[in-house]
């Protein structure tokens, strides 16, 4: 017993200079908890969850958020000379630019259970891998539709049918961030021709969907509109949280990826892996069928346990691939394109169609007005090849196409008409 | 049995009455969803539909650091606590607290002053920090320091034999980077109230609240208005928003939170957050002069105006019934008022002449040491917090599953919250505790189902 008391007294300055040294380094750590820089364009709504759950997995960092779109986050890359740690975001131009300047560095973490691709879709390339997918498709209000007597629109074609004309929600490829691969899979999936035909007889339907306040979703649950282009999750977390509406992949569809790299000038290296560790995790990814994010994870196990309905790319197997690749290279025209055809000429467009329509309905859709009416119509102002082979588009060529497209609607009118 | 009878159809018909044009003014919502809180009145006019857009579109916006190319959205900072008004007010819900001192505050807010008043009546902003901690900086701009809340927890023994866990908190700092605290700050965390009804609020008149002043009320609650000054009118009015009410409208709140918070200057705050000593804030590169342009600011502020109240629900349940009648019984009622006239309202004619039921006098009551936080707000004592709005306080869970209750969240449950009722409201507090487990069982169904 004297031993045990011995050894005891012996331990007790010991023991109180742990338990002090213990809750001074607690103190240190509490006031020293390093940053983790994370730029991003995701909405408040992902990101609050994302933070909350990578600190509460990792409470030596806090993260830091500097949400830039991504024209600006480009700059910030240019031109501030502040470290970010990571870059993760959807905005796939930016991350081709970017492994171009050689801006990444490798991210040195553990990919098992993450495939490369998706149903041919890759999902890493170079230093930056995808962290989630979205997939394109048709939103659409049942009740709204079953109201006016419609069925729900399935494929892309079923949105040119004439009575959803002044319904249809369509997304303008240059002010909405999500719409251009949406509008060159119709064009890779039907072929550039039959393609451009679709869009401009879904847009004679339409309302445009610009920046501005309004979402494609809003519109549709009012019932305002019956039905709209849109890419997955903005609808799919307008169900989760309530709205009248559903979702449907069409047979063509494809996928946006985001992406997430480690930056080469990154402050905190360690934090940055942490973080990137987290997101591409089973926690990080099960974190994606929240109701108010609603994106495709890319680890298939955590499939088990998504919500009920929520589609699984991996069990998908399509028969049309989306080439990003491709679709990326000739964005910036194909931008151009639909605003020459379509958003500057919605008017012209959408009388055209209507005339060539009443036309055909009068004298068949054989007879010379209406054939040459529709010739008009769908005559573009460039061919596939020439649009991928220009370097640089200059407005000069926006405006000429513009005002092409604006005549021969003009022209189909007049032909198109009862004179 | 009539006066349940007489407040069961009061709260069932109150929201369809007439405004002044020809179609009835909508003011509450049926949608029970997580999108409760972000539903438009109606009817609302083409243009103020428009702005109610705008506005959404602006709460939810994150803004981004100057200088930056989207120069409409720039101005964030240098100082801040969070990039976007939606990270703090989820899906225009309340906040909540962490859970410990390792947590971040993502949805609360630590108020700082010194003694004394300004000559407006305002608190006194430290020289250096000023009126409240920013937790994170612009790049290159050292961000304030952060603040933990630390728990302290006792039981407490309801009759039943029920026990409820009560967290009192207490905060500490940690990395102050302009230099240390003196002993004498005053300190306030503040989880972020909902932004639903906040028109409808506004819409009800000064007489109004000076005769709830006067009204006599029952035991020992008095309640008084407190009286703030208005930097858009450059005089002492009442004032009726924040959680001591100490900010007289919706567009002074929020362009007072766009710069405390995210530090964007408005035609109302003209030069952001920076304090006094920070030089380096101070000579951060701005997106405009102001970066909230007066029209933004009247976007946000129609936005908010135009948010509609969740409905009352399961009025028809006879366990809610019991509850309401126990809700008066025990003088809850008397502060957290069932009915309320709004009067004429110019700005958005919907909210005008309503009958609502904010169960709100938005007076100030003092609530006792517990709750103090010992900083005065203009006329309000440390004790003295207004009496906050419950109407649609039965979705907060749903809306934000961590929303909290109280000023500075401690609360987890509407149980714990009206345990820590003391002061004027100690009365009351001891009626619930003293209540049969089954009629506080449907005290709290009622006060779930507003």
């Amino acid at each position: 017993m004297a031993s045990a008391l011995t050894i005891k007294a012996a331990l007790r300055w010991p023991i109180r200079i742990l338990i002090i040294w213990l809750m001074l380094v607690s103190q240190v750590s509490l006031a020293d908890k390093a940053k983790v820089v994370v730029m991003t364009s995701y909405p408040q709504e992902v990101v609050s969850q994302f933070e909350a759950a990578f600190e509460k997995q990792y409470p030596q960092y806090k993260l830091e958020v500097l949400w830039r779109q991504s024209r600006d986050a480009m700059a910030y890359f240019k031109e501030s000379g502040q470290p970010v740690d990571v870059y993760w975001t959807p905005a796939q131009r930016n991350f081709a630019q970017l492994e171009k300047m050689q801006a990444f560095q490798p991210l040195n973490l553990d990919l098992d259970g993450l495939p490369a691709a998706v149903n041919g879709f890759a999902l890493r390339e170079g230093n930056h891998i995808a962290t989630e997918i979205a997939g394109y498709g048709i939103v659409s209000n049942p009740q709204a539709l079953a109201k006016a007597g419609l069925p729900i629109p399935r494929n892309w074609t079923d949105l040119s049918h004439p009575a959803l004309k002044g319904k249809i929600a369509l997304p303008v490829p240059s002010k909405v961030g999500y719409a251009p691969p949406l509008i060159d899979i119709l064009l890779q999936g039907y072929g550039w021709q039959d393609g451009w035909n679709l869009l401009q007889a879904i847009a004679a339907n339409a309302e445009l969907v610009t920046s501005g306040a309004t979402f494609v979703s809003d519109d549709v649950a009012s019932g305002r509109l019956l039905a709209g282009l849109t890419i997955d999750f903005f609808t799919a977390s307008a169900i989760a949280n309530g709205a009248p509406l559903q979702f449907v992949y069409p047979e063509l569809t494809g996928y946006s990826p985001a992406h997430l790299a480690i930056m080469k000038n990154a402050g905190n290296l360690e934090g940055a892996r942490a973080f990137s560790k987290f997101v591409l995790s089973e926690q990080g990814q099960r974190l994606l069928f929240h109701p108010d994010i609603r994106k495709l994870p890319v680890r298939p196990s955590v499939y088990a346990d998504k919500p009920a309905a929520y589609f699984n790319p991996f069990e998908n197997n399509p028969a049309f691939v989306y080439d990003t690749r491709r679709g990326l290279a000739r964005q910036e025209i194909t931008n151009a394109l639909f605003d020459a055809i379509i958003t500057f000429n919605l008017p012209s467009l959408q009388n055209a169609v209507s005339a060539i329509r009443d036309a055909s309905n009068k004298s068949g859709p054989d007879a010379p007005a209406v054939v040459k009416a529709k010739q008009l119509l769908h005559s573009l102002p460039i061919d596939e090849a020439g649009a991928e082979a220009i370097q640089t588009l200059s407005p000069a060529d926006i405006t000429r196409w513009q005002r092409i497209m604006h005549d021969r609607y003009e022209e189909a009118i007049r032909i198109a008409s009862p004179h | 049995m009539r006066s349940i009878l007489s407040l069961t159809i009061a709260l069932a018909t109150l929201f369809t009455i007439k405004a002044s044009g020809n179609e009835p003014a909508q003011v509450v919502t049926n949608n029970t969803s997580r999108e409760a809180y972000a539903q438009a009145i109606n009817p609302l006019s083409a243009e103020e539909r428009q702005q109610f857009l705008q506005g959404r579109s602006l709460v939810r916006q994150s803004w981004i650091i100057s200088p930056a190319m989207d120069n409409d959205i720039a101005g964030l900072g240098p100082l801040y606590n969070r990039n976007a008004c939606i990270a703090c007010h989820a899906k225009n819900g309340r906040g909540f607290a962490p859970d410990g001192p390792e947590e971040s505050m993502r949805a609360m807010l630590v108020r700082l002053s010194l003694p004394g008043k300004t000559h407006t009546g305002a608190p006194v902003p430290h020289p250096a920090y000023g009126d409240q901690l920013q937790e994170f900086g612009a790049p290159g701009i050292e961000a304030e320091g952060r603040a933990h809340l630390h728990y302290e927890e006792t039981e407490v023994t309801l009759n039943g034999g029920e026990t409820v866990r009560l967290r009192k908190p207490t905060l500490k700092f940690s990395g102050l980077a302009y230099g240390p605290l003196p002993g004498n700050i005053q300190t306030s965390a503040r989880i972020a109230p909902a932004i639903y009804g906040m028109g409808l609020l506004e819409a009800i008149a000064d007489d109004t609240l000076l005769a709830l002043q006067a009204q006599p009320k029952p035991g020992s609650i008095k309640g008084r208005v407190n009286r703030v000054w208005s930097i858009e009118q450059q005089q002492q009015v009442i004032g009726r928003f924040g959680w001591k009410a100490n900010v007289a409208t919706v567009r002074e709140q929020t362009a007072s939170a766009l710069a405390g918070d995210m530090g964007l200057s408005s035609h109302l705050f003209p030069h952001g957050n920076c304090a006094e000593r920070q030089a380096a804030c101070r000579q951060a590169p701005v997106s405009g002069t102001p970066e909230i342009p007066a029209t933004q600011l009247a976007q946000m502020e129609l936005y908010q105006l135009a948010l509609a109240v969740p409905s009352p629900r399961h009025q028809d349940d006879p366990r809610v019934q019991r509850g309401a009648l126990l809700f008066r019984q025990a003088q809850c009622a008397a502060c957290h008022l069932p009915e309320i006239r709004t009067s004429e309202f110019p700005r958005l004619a919907a909210l005008g002449n309503q009958t609502i039921a904010p169960y709100t006098d938005l007076l100030l009551h003092d609530m006792g040491p517990e709750l103090a936080d010992r900083r005065p707000d203009f006329s309000a004592i440390g004790s003295e917090w207004r009496t906050p709005p419950l109407w649609g306080i039965g979705l907060a869970k749903q809306v934000e599953p961590n929303a909290g209750f109280l000023h500075d969240g401690r609360a987890r449950t509407i149980l714990e919250a009206i345990l820590w009722h003391g002061g004027e409201a100690q009365e009351s507090r001891t009626m619930v505790q003293k209540m049969s487990p089954q009629d506080r069982q449907w005290l709290l169904d009622f006060i779930e189902s507003l």
